[in-house]
Formats: C-alpha cells, sequence, structure tokens
C-alpha cells in the first residue's frame, strides 16, 4: 500500500483523481483512500498507539481531505498534503486525550554508562515494542522525526514548543529506547 | 549523523509498517460522505429556504410573464370574449394574500431574513402583478390573462402558506411570544 502511494503521487492519474474528487466523483475518492489509507493508517497507529483511535482519527482526517481537497493546488504534493491533514488530526486526538506539549529545560543528554550497542541486537519487533511503551510526548516527537520524517523545526511549530525542547525530547525517546531493547536483550 | 538506532530505523522502515485498516473505517466513510452530502443540501434548503421561496416567486412570475408575453398576439385577436369576473376572484384572493402578508410581516426582519428587494416582491402588488392587471384592463375578456392572474394569486397564496408554516415551526408566532412565556413561568 505505501508502494501505491508512492507511485500515485504527483502522476497524471494522481491529479485526474484529484480532478475528479474535486468534482464530488465517490469513487475516485475511493481510489485516493485506497492509494494512501495503509500509509496514513500507520502514522496514526504509531501515533495514537492504539488501533480504535488510529481508526477513527483515520475517518476524520480523510473527511477533512474529502471536505478540503478543492484547496489542493496543482503543483502540490498529494501525499505530503494528506499527510500533514492525518498527523494534525492525529495531535487533535492526543489534545483530546489530554496530551499536552511543554517546554522543557535544555539539559544536555548523556548515553547511559554501559549502554554498549554492539552488545545487544536491534530487531524491528524490539524497537517497536521499545517505542510503544514510550511516554506519549517521547513517542510523538520521535515518530514524528525519524518515521514521518518532519524537521526538528517543524515539529516545533507544530507541538507549539520550541525547536530546543523537541531536540531535547527526542535525544531522550531515543535513550530510553536504547534502555529498554537493552533490558529485553538482558532478559531474553 | 546517524547512530545505530537512527541507521537501523532507516533500514528497516518498511517492516515498521503494518497492514491498513480494517474495511469498517471506508464503509463509515462512505456513509459520512453520503449523509455529509444529503445533510449539506438538507441545510442549505434549510438555512436558505427564504431565498429558495423567493426564487420560486421570481420562477413564478417569470413564468406567468412568459406565459402571458408568449400569447400576446394571440389574446390581441381575441378581445372580444366575454366579460370576465376576474373582480370577484380578485377580491377573494387579495384579501386572503393580505391576511397572510400581514401574519408575515409581523415577524421581525431577523427572523425573515429578507431583503428590501425581496420584501418587495412578495408583496401583492409586485410588478408582475401590476403587468398582469394592466393588460387585463386592456384585454378584459382574454381568458389567457385571466387565467395567468388567477394562476398568480394561486401561487402567492401557496407561498405566503408555506412561508407561514416555517415561520410557525422555527418561532413562536410573534402575537403569542407573551403567552408562551406565561405558561411557562
Amino acid at each position: 500500500m505505501k508502494a501505491s502511494a508512492t507511485n500515485l503521487n504527483q502522476t497524471p492519474l494522481a491529479e485526474y483523481i484529484v480532478e475528479r474528487c474535486k468534482k464530488g466523483d465517490v469513487r475516485a475518492f475511493r481510489e485516493l483512500y485506497d492509494a494512501y489509507s495503509a500509509a496514513m493508517y500507520n502514522i496514526c497507529l504509531r501515533m495514537t498507539n492504539n488501533v480504535s483511535d488510529a481508526e477513527d482519527t483515520l475517518q476524520e482526517a480523510f473527511i477533512q481531505v474529502h471536505r478540503s481537497i478543492h484547496k489542493l493546488e496543482k503543483e502540490s504534493s498529494i501525499s505530503a498534503w494528506i499527510k500533514r491533514i492525518v498527523v494534525n488530526h492525529c495531535l487533535n486526538t492526543l489534545r483530546k486525550k489530554k496530551v499536552y506539549f511543554e517546554d522543557v529545560e535544555d539539559v544536555e543528554i548523556k548515553a547511559e554508562e554501559g549502554i554498549d550497542e554492539a552488545q545487544f541486537t536491534w530487531t524491528v519487533a524490539a524497537v517497536k515494542s521499545a517505542i510503544h511503551t514510550l511516554p506519549q510526548g517521547y513517542r510523538t516527537v520521535l515518530n514524528l522525526y525519524l518515521f514521518e520524517e518532519y524537521s526538528h523545526r517543524e515539529i516545533a511549530e507544530m507541538l507549539g514548543i520550541t525547536e530546543s525542547t523537541v531536540k531535547t525530547q527526542y535525544m531522550r525517546a531515543k535513550e530510553k529506547v536504547r534502555q529498554i531493547v537493552k533490558q529485553q536483550n538482558v532478559t531474553r | 549523523m546517524p547512530d545505530n538506532f537512527e541507521s537501523f530505523i532507516r533500514q528497516h522502515r518498511e517492516e515498521f509498517e503494518e497492514k491498513g485498516p480494517s474495511p469498517r473505517v471506508w464503509d463509515a466513510l462512505e456513509q459520512e460522505l453520503t449523509v455529509g452530502r444529503k445533510g449539506k443540501v438538507v441545510s442549505l434548503l434549510q438555512k436558505n429556504w427564504f431565498k429558495a421561496a423567493v426564487i420560486v416567486v421570481l420562477m413564478a412570475n417569470a413564468a406567468a410573464l412568459f406565459y402571458f408575453t408568449r400569447h400576446r398576439e394571440h389574446q390581441q385577436q381575441e378581445l372580444a370574449v366575454i366579460a370576465p369576473d376576474i373582480q370577484e376572484a380578485g377580491v377573494y384572493y387579495t384579501t386572503r394574500i393580505n391576511e397572510k402578508l400581514q401574519q408575515i410581516n409581523a415577524y421581525p426582519d431577523a427572523a425573515l431574513g429578507l431583503d428590501s428587494t425581496a420584501r418587495k416582491e412578495l408583496a401583492l402588488r409586485n410588478d408582475t402583478y401590476k403587468a398582469l392587471e394592466r393588460e387585463l384592463k386592456n384585454n378584459p375578456g382574454n381568458e389567457r390573462i385571466r387565467a395567468a392572474m388567477v394562476r398568480y394569486y394561486q401561487l402567492k397564496l401557496d407561498l405566503l402558506d408555506k412561508i407561514l408554516e416555517e415561520l410557525q415551526q422555527k418561532h413562536v408566532a410573534p402575537g403569542n411570544t407573551k403567552k408562551h412565556y406565561e405558561a411557562e413561568i
């Protein structure tokens, strides 16, 4: 699904589909949904951390896509546009759950002594599990930076905090993941 | 410079992807889109019902004028027909229309949501009426003009009834406001 989303972006087919969507063609909207829903659902899942919230958020985001598609300009990247709507909806879902993002003191994060990454194995399952257990603030920043590939500055704007707070949160999040994965290696 | 953790994520990025959402998301979405569309139309109608009503009047007027002018030549050839009893019908409809207009005019402007042009169009003696009346005087026996005049009265009466019905559903009748509050107390 992710591949189809990438292929569709800024192609004549994509333009055609978007034009039909703008004219209210529900079948064309289904095509757009099919192309992007899997990738966007993964964003929702990472951000909200549970299937039910992820699906609800995805649905709300696509309703917004449907309502706003007439605003999408021809030169714009469809995937980036949809992704931004989805991410905004994810952040709204978090805010409804009373997750707030606040500035923190800019302190230097030191790697925990004794964590030698060469001594343990990184696995996808272990990293996923570690990210899943992160505090919401850390997880949000880490996901937006590492998986959604937004810059620190963009994340700061989205969350309404300073760039330095974003960097600090990200460093702490990474360190926490390392500790959890290390722990998993030890107990294995 | 990416550390081991970041490098690992980037190398295995695809493996972090889960399969897509369940079909229930699209089902709910499709339903929402369809309902949204119907809702939009309904809410637009509700919001602009008065404007829609005025458009109906204007269309009725235009239709009456079109009907009238189209048959103008024909009418002139039929001038010598029987004397009309349109006066009687006119008195009947005029009385009823004026009653309805009085009731409607008792509502505040905000409740009506009409500008002066639209209000003028609702009045009994609007431009269409005057044109028909003039032609009727000049061609008193013409059946088509008489029919157009009666149709005009009927359409206007129907429309005013509908407007009053809507106003009564949406707002407390102006005369009953006090009674309504008293009943509540």
